[in-house]
């Protein structure tokens, strides 16, 4: 038999302080559809995210094709398939335009095809200019589950879906379109596991999979009424860093998150008078780069931003990190500094308006790391990272002794 | 048992921490008046010292109860993390504390960014309480315990460091007194009062870390049975 494209090898995975998987073993072949029943609270999630990898293991494996994925000692390799992810979530951010979620999940595989007939398919070819945030409830689900399988539709090879409760809020019409591209899908070679309560998913699964007690029953699905016409061309992968300096540019977060801090900083210093006057190197140095350093400790924007509808796990799954702004706080850095040198009416001097540049860049990613790090936490937003930004107090002091010698 | 063992600890502790403290301030010798700023508030060592060394005890036992959590999955484990944030942060502030009323004293000024022991030693404290808000905001679960033991763990990386920070770096925090041989050595009398502060001390944060593990394993014992009443009723 042919290498499954997806292999639960004896897990076991904890949610809480209950054990919701216990020794699971289970594999998807290619052209197979795997419809996950079972009451609330069964493991059905739970079970589709850790074969995302978006579950630590405490036992057993995770292989994607022959790669293993995740194990139970914590280690995480990217995905050799081309991953389509729904989960319960969207996993969208609300200023993500319809079409370019869609883009820029496809631009995952490599390879895209047009999303217009498909948003047709689903009425939504007239809110594929929208902001995700604009759409009704059933229309972003649509969106989040088309986002899922457009990248089979583009991959060349066969590729791995994991839909969790996609018909939640779709309408009739919509389901059943749903359910004829996964029998397209699984004609094609791909392997599809849903997540559902509901009967109109299940009627699309070759085998199904009680999850209370893992027993399996084979089906017979529809099958698809047309084939599958979508004509796929080469695309470059839109990286986390590209993503959030999009986002970070539309929605000018950094100016709220990062810069009002920065100039605030600023202003403080400069009310004071002429402060800089008869003060030794370090002093001088340390007023100078006190507004791009403050920019940094405030951190990364698109953190905050990325935990709306679990974006920052579809980031994880699909591209194996969260999005983040890339090089936008060294610019940033490097114009707060000029700002200030500026400001205080002192000589511009190149080197330190580098050096503020490169003391955001790399304080807002320190930052961002110590941010995500509370990720996994049921409220991550009531861990008071602030508490660990003085870390970087004593490198910053180091930097201008540095700056003097 | 257990319970009347570590309350016996704290007890005899806090009676320990209390002779100490009259010690310092009626019999220890006064330092030489030449070689301070502020010779009086020098007397604040004999509480600052004992206390800095039962933070270690403590972070040191927040290391082996993260350790043990995340390699072991241990139940005991992750009381001793519980306990050892909650006794490192009450040293810790009792030392940064003290420490800034010296330093006030003695330097003019009670905080010093550029010393390395002093910040090392700050952020362990600041982690402390990082650990303890941060546990009591989220519910108990493996992903709790996961990722506020990852925190333990890397931040004992900082207990060596400030440990070896005065001998490393040139710094206006004073280096170690007792031991060393040198000339800057302490006297036998001061020596004898900062030896019974070190272990009343140490009886005192033995006995709060047990005493600790004891409540956080009678929480989880509450957790159990609301759990259970959640599925009978």
């Amino acid at each position: 038999m042919a290498q499954p494209l997806l292999t639960a090898d004896g897990i076991e995975v904890r949610r809480g302080m209950n054990v919701v998987l216990k020794d699971v073993t289970l594999h998807l072949h290619s052209g197979e559809v795997l419809a996950l029943t079972g009451e609330n609270g069964a493991g059905k999630s739970t079970l589709l995210e850790t074969c995302a990898r978006l579950l630590p293991l405490e036992q057993g494996r995770i292989l994607h094709a022959d790669v293993v994925v995740a194990d139970h000692e914590g280690r995480r390799r990217a995905t050799p398939l081309v991953l389509g992810l729904a989960l319960q979530k969207n996993g969208m951010m609300g200023s993500e335009y319809v079409v370019e979620h869609l883009e820029t999940a496809m631009a995952m595989s490599g390879r895209r095809v047009d999303p217009l007939p498909f948003l047709a398919a689903l009425s939504l070819k007239h809110r594929a200019e929208d902001l995700v945030a604009h759409l009704s409830q059933g229309q972003a689900r649509k969106v989040a589950v088309l986002a899922a399988l457009l990248p089979a539709f583009a991959a060349k090879e066969p590729g791995l879906i994991l839909l969790d409760e996609p018909a939640a809020g779709m309408d009739d019409a919509s389901v059943s379109v749903l359910c004829e591209w996964i029998a397209q899908l699984r004609i094609l070679g791909h392997g599809v596991m849903i997540g559902t309560h509901d009967q109109r998913m299940s009627n699309c699964a070759t085998t199904h999979i009680d999850v209370s007690t893992f027993e399996t029953t084979a089906a017979t699905p529809n099958e698809p009424s047309s084939d599958p016409v979508a004509e796929a061309q080469p695309v470059k992968a839109t990286s986390p860093a590209s993503f959030g300096w999009k986002m970070q540019l539309r929605t000018l977060a950094w100016l709220n998150h990062n810069a009002v801090a920065s100039l605030l900083t600023l202003g403080v210093l400069l009310s004071f008078g002429d402060l800089l006057d008869g003060l030794e190197d370090l002093q001088r140095y340390g007023f100078l780069l006190a507004p791009a350093f403050a920019a940094g400790l405030c951190g990364e924007a698109m953190v905050q931003a990325s935990r709306e509808e679990r974006a920052n796990a579809w980031w994880r799954a699909v591209a194996d990190a969260n999005p983040h702004s890339g090089i936008l706080p060294l610019i940033l850095g490097c114009l707060l500094t000029l700002l200030s040198t500026l400001s205080f009416s002192v000589a511009v001097e190149a080197r330190i308006v580098v050096v503020g540049g490169l003391l955001t860049f790399v304080t807002w990613h320190i930052i961002r790391l110590l941010q995500e790090s509370t990720d996994r936490l049921a409220r991550p937003r009531a861990v008071f990272v602030g508490l660990l930004t003085p870390i970087l107090i004593l490198p910053y002091a180091l930097l201008l002794d540095l700056l003097t010698r | 048992m257990k319970q009347r063992v570590s309350e016996g600890l704290l007890f005899l502790g806090f009676t320990g921490i209390a002779s100490t403290l009259l010690l310092a301030l009626l019999w220890a010798p006064s330092v030489s008046l030449e070689a301070f700023e502020s010779p009086a508030a020098q007397r604040i060592f004999y509480w600052h010292v004992p206390a800095a060394w039962a933070a270690f005890i403590a972070f040191g036992a927040l290391f082996i109860g993260s350790a043990g959590w995340l390699f072991k999955r241990s139940e005991v484990m992750w009381r001793l993390h519980t306990a050892g944030a909650e006794a490192g942060l009450a040293t810790g502030l009792m030392t940064v504390w003290s420490g800034c009323v010296w330093g006030a004293a003695e330097w003019g000024t009670p905080w010093d960014w550029t010393d390395v022991r002093l910040n090392t030693f700050g952020l362990l404290t600041l982690l402390a309480v990082y650990l303890v808000l941060g546990r009591s905001s989220q519910p108990d679960g493996v992903e709790t315990r996961d990722t506020f033991a990852a925190f333990g763990l890397y931040g004992f990386v900082l207990v060596p460091l400030t440990y070896v920070a005065t001998r490393i770096w040139s710094i206006r925090h004073p280096g170690p007194v007792v031991g060393t041989g040198d000339e800057g050595s302490i006297n036998g009398d001061m020596g004898l009062v900062l030896l019974l502060g070190a272990l009343s001390f140490t009886v005192f944060i033995i006995g709060h870390i047990m005493n600790s593990m004891h409540v956080t394993s009678l929480e989880q014992r509450l957790e159990r049975l609301q759990a259970t009443m959640d599925k009978v009723i």
